[in-house]
Parts: structure tokens; C-alpha cells; sequence
């Protein structure tokens, strides 16, 4: 079964066509990828999928529409703006969400996400990688069929991007859940997204990354000056 | 000191204060991490119209200044949702033109109008029983509102689009958390006016900030702060013949004044001293 399909996707924000006839799938238990420029639709492609902005054409999420099953989509945003200073701790901002979980499974999944140790420091102290584990738990605790990652790895160093990316695998291993995720990192996508969408406005590409990600497919998605190299 | 207590006036003070104490400062938590102090100050400036009306149409401004202060929010939180203006130019539109009626209303009317000098610089001593229970209406209302839902208010705050995934409705929230701003904001003009009712609304949860170690520990320090400030300030205020809502300001930034001091003490001399 599909766990996102979209049909016939536009997109106009003002005056101005963000997203042109986009039609994919993703399919149950896939790590699929988004990829493109600054600008190319990504985060609206979410905005869409979620139902925060007018589209035409056709989403369904998990075979109904998102407002009737919110409650099994897990969402991680790109950004937290909020005042930092504010005390708020790690424990009372997963509570904020009303949790599906026993207190032992909150408990496991904790350990598990690795914000168990974490639970009492406060939310605007966190490093941005300790922050994205706290967004993840929150967003499990739903135990949610789709997982959506908006570019969660941004602003995280090198090493604390791979542990993530190594989480959001054992995620998608252990707990059977779909994940799709907007990325800047083409080579950790590369690496572990079983289908990569590659978004300019339209759809420039759709499927395995082995299969789809190519010189040709770069180069129309961010312009001559990027090259490839597979390590 | 005790004596005070027995005068209606100053039992009349002390309810209100403590009530209104209570909420502006549980309120500006939330004015205060969503950043939105200008949105405070933009409505108590715009319910002057409403203040104007009340007094031309001879009907309690307080009544008034709240309709229209609601009215202001809600339209500021359709606007905010509609148009791609920024929140402090839509606040600044409401602000100014808000204002700008009130002005014009109070042209309309004739002669000196002394209860529009309570509305602008605060006088609680002034306070009739209605008032009072009007007050204690609302703050009730508000409050319910605020602690019961506090946890998805500060998840709606923190990322929307996070807490309309986790079931929050993202418009009926983000309107009933101006309204509740708003007529919070008109409710403690009565005590401070409407250039100081900010204050209420954050030196409270800035005094807290410096000490608190988690959200509901913030909560409730705030609030006992804030009416401790209300307190001090009342009695200040009546003993050295002061203005009411300006002696508040001074006592709350007293007291964050040496919160911050003793906060920056390291602990370890604190316990050589005790």
C-alpha cells in the first residue's frame, strides 16, 4: 500500500506557482528523500501534504485524506523559534503532546532515541543534535506510520548528521515506520533513502537513488556548478 | 499596616490587584515566547477607541474598551493568517488607526473627563465592586483557558505546524490566545493604564526566568512574584501618597533588580554567609 500518494499537485502561493503537476508515491515502510535548491517547493510540498496550504490536484495520506489520520503522522520541524531563555525542560516539552505510550514504552523509546539522560536539561541549552532527538521522541510517542523530516540534519556538524541519519534508518528498521524527509545532504541520501524526489518547482526526478541521481539530474536541480563524485 | 485592610477602597484594590497580578503576569509567559510584547502594548494603545466610546456613550469604558479590544485581536489574528504582512505591521496598523479613533471619538464629547486619565495612567483605588467582580469573571475564564490547555498553547507557540499535527486547531487557537491577551491587557488598565500595563506583563516572568528551572516551576513563580509586586506596590503607593499602578512598575523592577543580583552570586558564597 502506498503511504503517500500524490496526483496532479500545484501549488500557488499570491500570484506565484510554487508546485507544477507533482504525482508520486511513496510506499509503506520507505525512507524516501526530498532533495532540490533553496526554493524549489520542498517545505510546500510538506505545507501541502499536511493540508496547511490551498493545493489542487489529489493527496492521499495512509489511502485517506491527512485530516483523518493526523493522529498516525509524525511531524519534525526545521526550526524551533522560540525564546531561548524561557525554561522549559526536556521532560515537560514531550508532554506536551499527549503521548500514545504506556510510561514504560515512553520510557524505552527514550532510551532508545537517547534523550533519557536528557530529560531534565532545558530545551534552549540543547545542541542542535540533542534538539532534533528531543523533535524525533515527541514525534514517536504518537506511534506514528509516517514520519515527515523537515531537513533535520541542518545546522548539525558532520558526525552528529551520520548518528541522525543512523537513527532515522533504525527507526524505519525497527519500528516499521514510513519516512519522508526533505534533505540538503545528497550524499547521506544517497546512502540510506531506498527513493530519492527530486523537486525544482516540478518533479525533475522520482526513485532509487542508484537509479535516479545522476550527473544529468544534478546539474538540472542545482545549475552547472555542482559535480558528483561516489565514494 | 492592618488598618488599611479595613477601608472598602483598598479591599476593593488589593482583590483586583491580586487577581489581575495574578493573570497579566501567567499571560506575558505566553506574550513573552511568542514574542509578542508589541502586540500587548499595540492593543492596550488601540482600546482607547473603546474606552472613547464608553465615555460618549455614557456606558462603563471598561465594557467597551474589552469589545473592542476582542474585536482588534481577532482581526489581528485573521489578517496575521490571511496576508503575508508581518505581525508587527499589521499590530502597528491596528495600533496607530486604533488610536487615531479614539482621538477623534474624544473630540466629539465635551469638557474635562477624569475617567480618561484613570484608563491612561491606571487608578485602582478607584475601583467599584462591579468592576471587581467583572474582573474576577474574566480572570477566571482566562485562567481556566490558559491552565488548562497550557501545554498545546506552548506547543502551538513553540511550531504550529507541530501542534496541528498533534490535533491543535491552529486558527481557533492562535484567535482565542489574542483574545485572551487582549482583554487581559484592557482588564489591568484599570490598574496600571495603558502605558504601563505591559509592565505586568513582563517583569514578572523576567524576574522568574532568573531563577526557575523548568515551565511549571515559571508558572507559579511568576505569579506569586507579580502579586508581590501588586502588594508592595499598593501599600507603597497609599503610605508615601504615590500613584498606584507607576509605584507597582517600581516595586516589580526592585524586586527583579535583586533576584538578578543574587542570582549572579555564586552559590558557594551564599553558603559561607548563611
Amino acid at each position: 500500500m502506498s503511504a503517500l500518494k500524490i496526483r496532479n499537485l500545484d501549488v500557488t502561493l499570491g500570484n506565484q506557482r510554487v508546485l507544477e503537476q507533482i504525482s508520486l508515491d511513496v510506499e509503506d515502510g520507505e525512507i524516501a528523500a526530498i532533495i532540490g535548491p533553496n526554493g524549489s517547493g520542498k517545505s510546500t510540498l510538506f505545507r501541502a501534504i499536511l493540508g496547511l496550504v490551498p493545493y489542487s490536484g489529489k493527496i492521499s495520506v495512509l489511502g485517506s485524506p491527512i485530516e483523518k489520520v493526523l493522529s498516525s503522522v509524525g511531524y519534525v520541524p526545521q526550526y524551533f523559534d522560540f525564546d531561548r531563555t524561557i525554561p522549559i525542560t526536556v521532560k515537560e516539552f514531550l508532554s506536551f503532546a499527549k503521548p500514545k505510550l504506556t510510561s514504560k514504552e515512553t520510557e524505552e523509546l527514550c532510551r532508545e532515541v537517547r534523550v533519557d539522560a536528557l530529560e531534565d536539561k532545558l530545551i534552549g541549552e540543547l545542541s542542535g543534535g540533542q534538539l532534533q532527538r528531543v523533535l524525533i521522541a515527541q514525534a514517536l510517542f504518537k506511534k506514528p506510520k509516517l514520519l515527515l523530516l523537515d531537513e533535520p540534519a541542518s545546522g548539525i556538524d558532520i558526525q552528529g548528521a551520520k548518528a541522525f541519519y543512523d537513527l532515522v534508518e533504525h527507526l524505519n528498521r525497527e519500528h516499521k515506520v514510513t519516512v519522508l524527509l526533505i534533505s540538503h545532504e545528497v550524499n547521506f541520501v544517497y546512502g540510506f533513502a531506498h527513493k530519492v524526489i527530486c523537486l525544482n518547482r516540478d518533479l525533475v526526478c522520482h526513485g532509487p537513488p542508484d537509479k535516479v541521481l545522476d550527473k544529468e539530474t544534478l546539474k538540472k536541480l542545482y545549475g552547472s556548478r555542482i559535480d558528483m563524485h561516489i565514494h | 499596616m492592618l488598618e488599611l485592610l479595613t477601608y472598602p477602597f483598598m479591599q476593593r484594590a488589593l482583590v483586583a490587584g491580586l487577581l489581575l497580578g495574578s493573570l497579566l503576569s501567567l499571560i506575558g509567559i505566553f506574550v513573552i515566547l511568542r514574542r509578542m510584547a508589541f502586540f500587548s502594548d499595540g492593543i492596550a494603545h488601540a482600546s482607547l477607541s473603546g474606552v472613547a466610546a464608553g465615555v460618549l456613550l455614557g456606558s462603563n469604558p471598561l465594557f467597551t474598551a474589552i469589545g473592542f479590544s476582542a474585536v482588534f485581536a481577532a482581526i489581528i489574528a485573521q489578517v496575521e493568517k490571511r496576508t503575508k504582512l508581518s505581525s508587527d505591521a499589521i499590530i502597528g496598523l491596528i495600533f496607530t488607526s486604533g488610536m487615531a479613533l479614539g482621538i477623534i471619538l474624544l473630540s466629539f464629547g465635551s469638557g474635562y473627563r477624569p475617567e480618561l486619565t484613570s484608563y491612561l495612567f491606571g487608578n485602582i483605588l478607584s475601583l467599584q465592586w462591579t468592576d471587581v467582580i467583572l474582573m474576577a469573571g474574566l480572570s477566571a475564564l482566562i485562567a481556566g483557558f490558559i491552565l488548562a490547555r497550557h501545554k498545546l498553547i506552548a506547543l502551538f507557540i513553540l511550531n504550529p505546524e507541530t501542534a496541528y499535527v498533534n490535533g491543535v486547531r491552529i486558527d481557533l487557537y492562535r484567535t482565542l490566545l489574542y483574545i485572551s491577551i487582549a482583554v487581559t491587557v484592557v482588564l489591568g488598565m484599570k490598574l496600571l493604564g495603558i502605558i504601563l500595563v505591559s509592565a505586568l506583563l513582563i517583569i514578572p516572568v523576567s524576574t522568574a526566568k532568573l531563577t526557575a528551572r523548568s515551565f511549571h516551576g515559571l508558572m507559579w513563580s511568576t505569579v506569586i512574584i507579580a502579586d508581590l509586586d501588586v502588594v508592595l506596590g499598593l501599600v507603597l503607593s497609599v503610605f508615601l501618597n504615590l500613584p498606584a499602578g507607576a509605584t507597582i512598575v517600581l516595586c516589580g523592577m526592585a524586586v527583579f533588580a535583586i533576584v538578578a543580583i543574587i542570582s549572579k552570586i555564586p552559590k558557594q558564597q551564599l553558603a559561607v554567609s548563611e
